[in-house]
């Protein structure tokens, strides 16, 4: 062979090559937006269903199995105008699993005629989604954080690579992904997502004029302790709501 | 010629076909301990969505299954003895007993309140602080009830849990920590109606099928397989959260 045949083969396989990685990457970008947005919808029905959640005496059917994934599925494609993704990673299945097991464990409080409040909020949600997930060992990794100085469920405290992601993005907050991170010391692509602070967040995190258990008292009988206990933070919609970090190990996407 | 050939490849796979089915229609017996709402004594076990989940594999696998009950304590030294195959769900608290690869689910701990004094999110950990809280004295505690400064009454003996329930329904304890609320808050405990709940998301113990140190490694390796395989198909916990 010649040199020049050599030289036309070589940049052949090359481009191949290329083409390949950056196919590999696209589908792995693409597998990990879904997922964040799945999520991100889950926990927007769940906010969204609070009184649902907290009533007594009702069915609440809705909230279980194979209803909550459709409603979860009807909340997506009001919230992004388009299609709820196609079931075509293990990723994808097992988040709708997760999700379902998680509401499944709180049946018997989502059912406790006798206690009002049943502190399934978007973000105890989020952490038992996480949580669970950490238990299947399968290199999926969700976490619903913030700067670490703000946060209020230490579990959730930031990583050394959500925190420096956190610091570029907060000014001007994005989507930042990573294609070559590290989790758990193995590769792995990683994506956080900011949340922009909305009515919901405030609820809970805004100042005592947001807090819904002072909805029609006198400004002397408002509490700063919201629904959940903790003391509000006096946020507005202007300060940085944190974000959704999804890690996913490269060796469990291409597994599967 | 063509006949005998037919019928020397039909008794051929008869052949093949029977010790096939002896291989695998082996008896197995698993010991099942008392685990509510995945293994539920007080109704027929049948029912009981862990039986279901692994008899419904174990059979697909030609094995002739037989369940036995064991209390808790005698559960572990009957599989150590090898008079048993199989003993689920199983704590791992002995590190020489051999499992299956993956834990069947995983159990959270959480702390069980009088319905009045119900605290449903536990990672507000300052509301721990003025509590007094039970605790059996031969369990480890999460760390957001040891970093609380929450009085700790720490019960000692076989049945601390359920004395702690019992002291906490009677208003001796603000709170009573519990390895696996699960087990008593359910709608099929009379308990229920006092007492509520809540988890300490994210400190969970895995639980385990074991197997007894007895069972020949080809029967291990085809158990286990079958498990990894129905675990992918479609996990415990999925199962149990779309049962009736």
């Amino acid at each position: 062979m010649s040199n020049q045949s050599k030289l036309f083969v070589l940049i052949t396989a090359y481009l191949f090559m290329s083409f390949q990685v950056s196919a590999d990457n696209t589908k792995m970008k693409g597998v990990i937006n879904d997922i964040t947005k799945i999520y991100m919808s889950s926990m927007t029905y769940i906010f969204a269903n609070q009184p649902l959640i907290n009533q007594k005496d009702v069915d609440k059917s809705e909230l279980f199995g194979d209803k909550f994934l459709e409603n979860v599925k009807q909340t997506y494609r009001a919230k992004y105008s388009e299609a709820f993704p196609k079931e075509d990673h293990f990723a994808k299945k097992i988040l709708l699993q997760t999700m379902v097991e998680v509401m499944d464990d709180n049946k018997e409080l989502l059912y406790d005629n006798d206690i009002g409040f049943k502190g399934v909020i978007p973000a105890t949600y989020a952490f038992q989604i996480s949580a669970k997930l950490a238990t299947k060992g399968i290199g999926l990794n969700f976490k619903f954080t913030r700067t670490n100085s703000n946060i209020r469920n230490k579990l959730n405290r930031p990583d050394a690579w959500e925190t420096s992601v956190m610091k570029k993005i907060i000014a001007t907050p994005k989507i930042f992904y990573d294609e070559n991170a590290l989790l758990n010391g193995k590769p792995a692509i990683r994506q956080f997502t900011p949340l922009p602070m909305s009515p919901f967040c405030l609820a809970c995190h805004g100042t005592p004029a947001d807090n819904p258990l002072n909805a029609n008292k006198e400004r002397s009988q408002w509490t700063d302790i919201d629904i959940s206990g903790f003391k509000m933070e006096n946020w507005t919609v202007d300060d940085f709501g944190g974000g959704v970090s999804i890690s996913i190990e490269k060796s469990f996407l291409e597994s599967h | 010629m063509r006949v005998i050939n037919a019928i020397k490849k039909t008794c051929g796979f008869l052949i093949i076909s029977f010790f096939s089915f002896t291989a695998t229609s082996q008896s197995l017996s698993v010991g099942l301990i008392d685990y509510p709402p995945h293994i539920n004594f007080d109704e027929d076990i049948s029912k009981s969505p862990l039986y279901q989940y692994i008899n419904k594999m174990l059979s697909a696998q030609g094995f002739a299954v037989t369940f036995i009950k064991l209390p808790r304590k005698r559960a572990s030294v009957e599989l150590l003895k090898g008079r048993i195959d199989i003993l689920m769900p199983l704590p791992l608290n002995d590190e020489s007993i051999k499992t299956l690869t993956y834990p069947i689910f995983h159990s959270v701990p959480g702390l069980c309140f009088k319905k009045q004094n119900f605290i449903p999110i536990l990672s507000a950990t300052h509301r721990l602080n003025t509590l007094t809280i039970g605790v059996p004295d031969n369990l480890s505690l999460v760390p957001a009830l040891t970093d609380s400064t929450a009085s700790l009454v720490y019960l000692k003996g076989e049945n601390a849990t359920s004395r702690g329930m019992e002291m906490t329904q009677r208003g001796r304890f603000d709170a009573f920590y519990h390895p696996s609320p699960v087990t008593v808050y359910h709608r099929k405990n009379p308990l229920y109606k006092e007492l509520a709940c809540s988890y300490f998301h994210g400190y969970s113990t895995p639980i385990y099928i074991a197997v007894a140190p007895t069972l020949p490694s080809d029967v291990f390796a085809l158990i286990n397989s079958a498990y990894q395989k129905t675990l992918k198909a479609q996990s415990y916990e999925y199962y149990f959260a779309n049962r009736e």
